[in-house]
């Protein structure tokens, strides 16, 4: 699946410009070390974090994507970093787990 | 440490044309050195010995000194402390992680106890070499992160050797065409004390970070 493909199946609200890039596993967790750690390049991100080095991460590791779960307003300059690493950010008022429930029927299995 | 580094690191994977290093800027004093000769081996690098931690930021009320240090203990300590001619008091902090790094080929572990974290260059400054740098880069795709290191509370440099194993640590990760990372000392920024370069560590995790 694509990240065009992820906004247009599971309704995900699009909060920068869309970079299309393929999804390979979805990785969880709301700790930027983590995702240094662990997470892999074309990974999809859920987490609840939105402070703007949640971009810096993202782009260190080349994820695919971020979804921002619960409904967490995101600053403006995260948005500006996202753009700049293009990268996009995705917002849903639904909470990790359904958001991962959702991923998992849509065949994108966990990260690894 | 050395715009002679970073030029030589950046022509090993960018190839020697790359026109970063001809900007007219002004070329920071100390330059010496070069880069560490390459081991035989053509390591293949992964993150190992991952432990969490709290980066910690305090500040002397006398001299207004600030500085840096990494953590172990389940809370950042908080007490004010005198150490010599200084009051040390907390200013704040954030998760991190320390990390080494290991050759699945050789077995070779390059450790990494000195590291605080990478930073990625907020522009904050135009006349700041990781700026100019980064500006440069970003237009090929080569992504810029400064490794910060302190030792005794001070910032150092990380050895030349010890910065390539980080670039080529995570270049090797990624996946887009064309797309690298670059690693350099934290003393190609112009004035640390303003740098407002983003540090990658848990801001505002406040369920793990206790509250200040």
């Amino acid at each position: 699946m694509t990240v065009r493909e992820l906004e247009s199946k599971l309704k995900f609200k699009p909060l920068n410009q869309i970079y299309d890039k393929e999804i390979d596993g979805a990785f969880i967790s709301d700790m930027v070390s983590d995702v240094m750690a662990g997470a892999k390049a074309g990974n999809l991100w859920v987490t609840l974090q939105t402070h703007k080095n949640i971009a810096a991460a993202a782009n260190l590791v080349d994820l695919a994507a971020i979804i921002i779960v619960r409904g967490k307003k995101v600053p403006e300059d995260t948005l500006q970093m996202a753009d700049r690493a293009k990268l996009t950010l995705f917002a849903t008022d639904e909470d990790t787990y359904q958001v991962a429930v959702k991923l998992y029927e849509a065949g994108i299995k966990p990260g690894k | 440490m050395t715009l002679r580094y970073c030029r030589g690191i950046l022509n090993s994977i960018s190839g020697p044309s790359t026109s970063i290093f001809t900007h007219k800027g002004t070329i920071p004093a100390g330059i010496k050195g070069a880069r560490m000769s390459r081991d035989k081996c053509n390591h293949s690098w992964t993150m190992t010995d991952v432990k969490y931690g709290f980066i910690v930021t305090e500040k002397c009320y006398h001299c207004n000194l600030v500085r840096t240090y990494f953590t172990f203990e389940e809370a950042p300590p908080k007490e004010e402390y005198k150490e010599g001619a200084h009051y040390w008091n907390y200013e704040g902090s954030a998760q991190s992680i320390k990390f080494n790094m290991r050759c699945g080929q050789c077995s070779k572990v390059v450790t990494f106890e000195d590291l605080m974290g990478l930073m990625q260059c907020m522009a904050c400054d135009e006349a700041c070499h990781v700026n100019i740098i980064s500006q440069i880069c970003e237009a090929q795709n080569i992504w810029v992160y400064a490794g910060l290191a302190y030792k005794s509370g001070k910032e150092i440099d990380l050895p030349a050797e010890k910065l390539d194993v980080l670039t080529t640590y995570f270049t090797s990760r990624l996946r887009t065409p064309g797309k690298k990372i670059l690693v350099l000392p934290g003393s190609l920024r112009r004035n640390p004390e303003t740098c407002r370069g983003e540090i990658l560590k848990d801001v505002g995790m406040v369920s793990l970070t206790p509250e200040t």
